[in-house]
């Protein structure tokens, strides 16, 4: 019952999705390649290539994963490592986070995301009750922080910031006391600002966030076409299609501001209608999660939901105006090969704990 | 997570429902380019309905930058049909704006030009309609009119007065484009129509104005004076039907004129001595405090008055002997409006100076409009008191006099002068504004009104205004030769000679003031040079206004065939006791033996019966200079 609820709503939305890539993405896709459907075909080979993996990765048992969890972080790793090497990995607008290979491109910090999750699976199932000490929770927020600062070298601070939230989740519902992370978090607030006064940009976005008009052909620009698309979109949008916002104005509106289009399309039932399928899906898993009894697979399906949970959030905060822009995308929905599949995989591995004979459902 | 889930429901109904109107203005406005449709300006028109401005369709020329492909070739190939800088053009091309108007090079095409740049098929240069003011009758009534600048907006006269009327809203095309500015097909682009200006409808007569500008250019032409001006009012209620100044330029071509021409309305800015014609306000006021009898009381003119221990002259040598004061004023005596007043007093002629609002402005509709300057009350003493009384160390503007003078003959009301009679929406016809003719105050009465006419009819077939008098129809007038003052000093020489009519005397509708400043080649006197000036524009004016030719007028000399008639004799140098005749009696005047003057004149005709005026002195006359 559970996991074809899952299934169906993933399939929802990810349908969903190919219509608005195809919507947001065609004037782009006539200008840049002379191909209407240039951004859908690539899309929806991925999600087809995603669904068949998601497939394979529900029947895969679980717990095979728990045996390579070492091998699996430590190949992550390998090729965080490799992608910052210049010639190997490729540069795309402006961060060098994908390795090209020729039809598709990988970005190994999507791979990373769910590497990390499972090895932070592992280690807090292993050591479940000396998490009550400092030392293993601090263990793994340190090859955490590793993982994490080698993402911000290319830089990719969205992904940084999903896969580390999704561990902090992981930790905070693991024995680890609680008041730890009062003083982690002051030493996180004082990374922030050393991360801001190492790279001056990005205190320029927060600054932009807050009143997107101070700098509306700079910082604020796409802030403010995301809001020149939400706005117009009233209750029930100006119709499928019919969105201006994506004739140019908003710079690649596939990506990380497809549901500035949603907005504008479909208007505030639109948007919240699919943010209620976001809602019931990450439901569904966490409702799951408590059920396994399993404490691998319920810190897993935790970790897994955790990430796209967050990372929908964020996406979907930066939209409409309430984070600062970080360049994170919207899972499922957003044009993005790797990110799909791997999103999809990740389901793949929801659906399988949810089978589970251990599962009370 | 809930929070968080709720914050961005929150924000995204606070930027669709709460921020709905704004941010889709903003959009609107980042995704319209608007192209221009000019208003169409309000037209004028006299008061017969005869356009005096009008406009004309032309087109104008903008540029899309960012649809332009080849701004260099563009530039250049604009700037050979335009005739202008190619590097100016191309800046004007390149620059970041969504829609961009050329101008002033682009604007208001010559159809010709609009026509080869059609034909050129360039991206992104657009031809849009535009608007040409358009002054059919050029020089006519220019400083009256005024002109707009290249976007139609007014800049001096009644287009500057009255632009907030005249000018109209302009509408445009708002075509929905993408961010590289292709049109977008899926939104039809937006029509917003301009809203053309009202229409304005003048107090101007044409058919008076026409006979205006005609004399005043062949007067100008032929005396070639530094200026020369002329006003005509409706008197009955302050209506302007003619105004004219020369020299004068055309709109059309504004900007080869001289802002001393265009900004100068003469008969509305220049502040001058009007001279004699002045006295016709201090001899109204005279008559208006029963000061005289202006038939039986006679003032002796022996060739100047000493006023304050200076000596004023009468203009002619030897003065004009005995005289009536309604010969006083035929005969334009100085020394006799001297006497005149004294007779007033400093309270009385200075307060009918201000009552016959000669020291504020009328506040008429027109721009630029002077004062006029007068003594202060303190320094108002005697001799400014003489001299002011004949027209002399007062400055007033034609437009003020005129309405004095209007004040004089309408029945003695002073009105506040208007030029525009009203204000209307051009398409439903609705009147916004209309003028009535607004009474003053009551300066004299009716019936001193009554005389004034009478006397002022007298000037012109008797007096200094014989050439302005016309054969079938009453005219009144007086006459008025002035010295120029340049910087408070009388300049050397140069004259402003003048002539102010009414008619017709028994119902005036029209007041003429006519004035020539420093005309060359001509006799320097009022009534000969300008009242023939006059005197044409009344022959051609009075039949326009439908003013009846009369069968029975006063003669130029008075001839009174029902009553026998006998020549006077010469009576001067004779003692009182030689004075004598069987037909006429005499009425003897001043102290001494000997006639030093008389009056009827050798020559002249006398009633049987009446009595003719000797004035006696003693045997040596001072006559002198």
């Amino acid at each position: 019952m559970k996991t074809k609820r899952i299934f169906i709503l993933t399939m929802i939305i990810v349908i969903f999705g190919l219509i608005n890539v195809y919507s947001s993405s065609h004037v782009w896709a006539l200008y840049k390649y002379d191909d209407s459907f240039y951004y859908l075909k690539r899309q929806a080979i991925f999600a087809c290539i995603g669904i068949v993996a998601m497939c394979v990765t529900s029947r895969i048992d679980y717990h095979i994963y728990k045996k390579y969890y070492k091998v699996i972080l430590l190949s992550c790793f390998l090729l965080l490592i490799l992608v910052l090497i210049p010639g190997l990995g490729v540069v795309r607008g402006g961060s060098r986070s994908w390795f090209n290979f020729g039809l598709f491109a990988l970005q190994p910090s999507e791979l990373f995301k769910i590497g990390m999750i499972i090895y932070a699976a592992v280690f807090i199932e292993k050591n479940y009750y000396k998490m009550k000490s400092l030392k293993y929770g601090l263990k793994l927020l340190m090859i955490m922080g590793l993982g994490f600062l080698l993402i911000m070298l290319q830089p990719d601070f969205g992904s940084g910031v999903v896969m580390a939230c999704s561990i902090v989740v992981m930790v905070i519902v693991s024995p680890f006391p609680f008041v730890y992370f009062v003083g982690l978090g002051v030493c996180a607030i004082i990374g922030i600002i050393l991360m801001i006064l190492s790279a001056p940009y990005r205190m320029e976005r927060i600054l932009s966030f807050l009143d997107p008009f101070q700098d509306p052909l700079g910082s604020g620009f796409q802030a403010i076409q995301a809001l020149y698309a939400i706005g117009p979109g009233g209750l029930l949008g100006v119709g499928f299609d019919k969105s201006i916002q994506k004739h140019f104005y908003l710079p690649e509106p596939q990506t990380d501001f497809i549901f500035a289009i949603v907005a504008e399309e479909f208007g505030f039932m639109g948007g919240v209608l699919l943010i209620g399928l976001y809602l019931m899906l990450f439901k569904t898993v966490l409702r799951l999660s408590q059920n396994v009894k399993d404490l691998f697979g319920s810190l897993l399906a935790i970790g897994i939901i955790s990430m796209i949970g967050i990372q929908t959030l964020i996406n979907l905060g930066v939209v409409v105006g309430l984070f600062p822009v970080t360049g994170v995308t919207l899972p499922l929905m957003s044009y993005g090969g790797t990110s799909l599949t791997i999103t999809l995989m990740s389901i793949g591995i929801l659906i399988n704990i949810a089978k589970d004979k251990n599962c009370v459902l | 997570m809930t929070l968080i889930v709720i914050a961005i429901i929150v924000r995204l109904g606070y930027s669709q429902f709460y921020m709905y109107e704004e941010l889709s203005l903003k959009a609107t406005e980042s995704w319209q380019r608007g192209f221009p449709l000019e208003a169409s300006r309000g037209k004028i028109y006299d008061s017969q309905q005869k356009i005096l401005v009008d406009n004309l369709t032309t087109s104008s020329l903008i540029v899309v930058p960012s649809q332009i492909k080849d701004p260099v070739n563009t530039a250049y190939q604009l700037s050979q049909i335009l005739e202008c800088s190619q590097e100016k053009l191309l800046e004007k091309i390149k620059k970041k704006v969504s829609v961009e108007r050329i101008q002033p090079e682009g604007r208001q095409l010559e159809e010709e030009k609009a026509y080869q740049i059609d034909r050129l098929k360039l991206p992104g240069v657009y031809l849009v309609q535009d608007t040409l003011r358009y002054y059919p009758h050029k020089n006519y009534l220019a400083q009256t009119l005024g002109f707009v600048g290249i976007d139609n907006q007014g800049l001096v006269g009644l287009e500057l007065k009255y632009d907030k009327y005249l000018s109209g809203v302009n509408g445009s095309i708002n075509y929905y484009m993408n961010a590289k500015s292709q049109n977008l097909n899926i939104y039809p682009a937006e029509y917003i129509y301009p809203t053309n200006g009202m229409d304005i409808e003048l107090t101007i007569d044409t058919r008076v104005q026409d006979v205006v500008e005609r004399e005043l250019n062949n007067a100008y032409n032929t005396y070639h004076p530094d200026s020369i001006l002329c006003l005509a009012m409706d008197p009955r209620n302050g209506k302007i039907l003619a105004l004219c100044s020369k020299p004068d330029f055309d709109p059309n071509d504004y900007k080869n004129a001289d802002s001393e021409i265009y900004n100068r309305n003469l008969p509305i800015w220049k502040s001058y001595e009007p001279g004699s014609t002045f006295k016709i306000i201090t001899f109204s006021s005279a008559l208006n405090e029963n000061l005289f009898d202006m038939d039986k009381d006679t003032y002796y003119d022996k060739g100047y008055e000493i006023v304050g221990g200076a000596r004023i002259k009468s203009w002619k040598k030897g003065g004009h002997g005995l005289q009536t004061f309604r010969e006083v004023l035929q005969n334009s005596s100085n020394p006799g409006f001297v006497e005149i007043g004294r007779r007033l007093g400093k309270d009385k002629l200075y307060q009918y100076v201000n009552d016959f609002g000669l020291t504020e402005k009328t506040n008429v509709d027109l721009t630029g409009e002077s004062k006029g300057i007068m003594f202060s009350y303190d320094r108002f003493n005697e001799v400014e008191q003489a001299t002011v009384a004949f027209g002399q160390g007062i400055s007033v503007t034609p437009i003020q006099l005129v309405r004095a003078v209007s004040a004089c003959v309408n029945g003695g009301y002073l009105y506040q002068p208007y030029i525009v009679n009203k204000i209307y929406n051009s398409k439903t016809h609705e009147v916004i504004v209309e003028n009535k003719e607004k009474c003053i105050r009551q300066v004299i009465k009716e019936d001193t009104s009554k005389k004034v006419r009478d006397a002022l009819e007298g000037v012109v077939t008797d007096g200094g205004g014989k050439n302005a008098y016309i054969d079938g129809y009453r005219i009144g007038g007086k006459t008025g030769t002035a010295q120029r003052a340049i910087n408070g000093t009388y300049a050397g020489n140069g004259y402003i000679l003048s002539f102010l009519g009414v008619a017709p005397i028994d119902d005036p509708q029209i007041v003429l003031y006519i004035a020539m400043d420093n005309p060359k080649n001509c006799v320097q006197y009022g009534g000969t040079t300008v009242a023939p000036i006059a005197r044409k524009m009344f022959v051609d004016i009075l039949p326009a206004l439908g003013v009846k030719k009369v069968t029975e007028q006063r003669e130029k000399a008075y001839v009174w065939s029902d009553v026998k008639t006998f020549d006077v004799e010469n009576y001067i140098g004779l003692t009182k006791k030689e004075v004598k005749n069987e037909h006429y009696g005499f009425e003897f005047l001043g102290e001494g033996d000997y006639v030093i003057d008389q009056l009827p004149r050798v020559g002249e005709k006398i009633e049987e019966g009446k009595k003719v005026k000797i004035q006696l002195g003693h045997k040596v006359t001072t006559v002198d200079e």
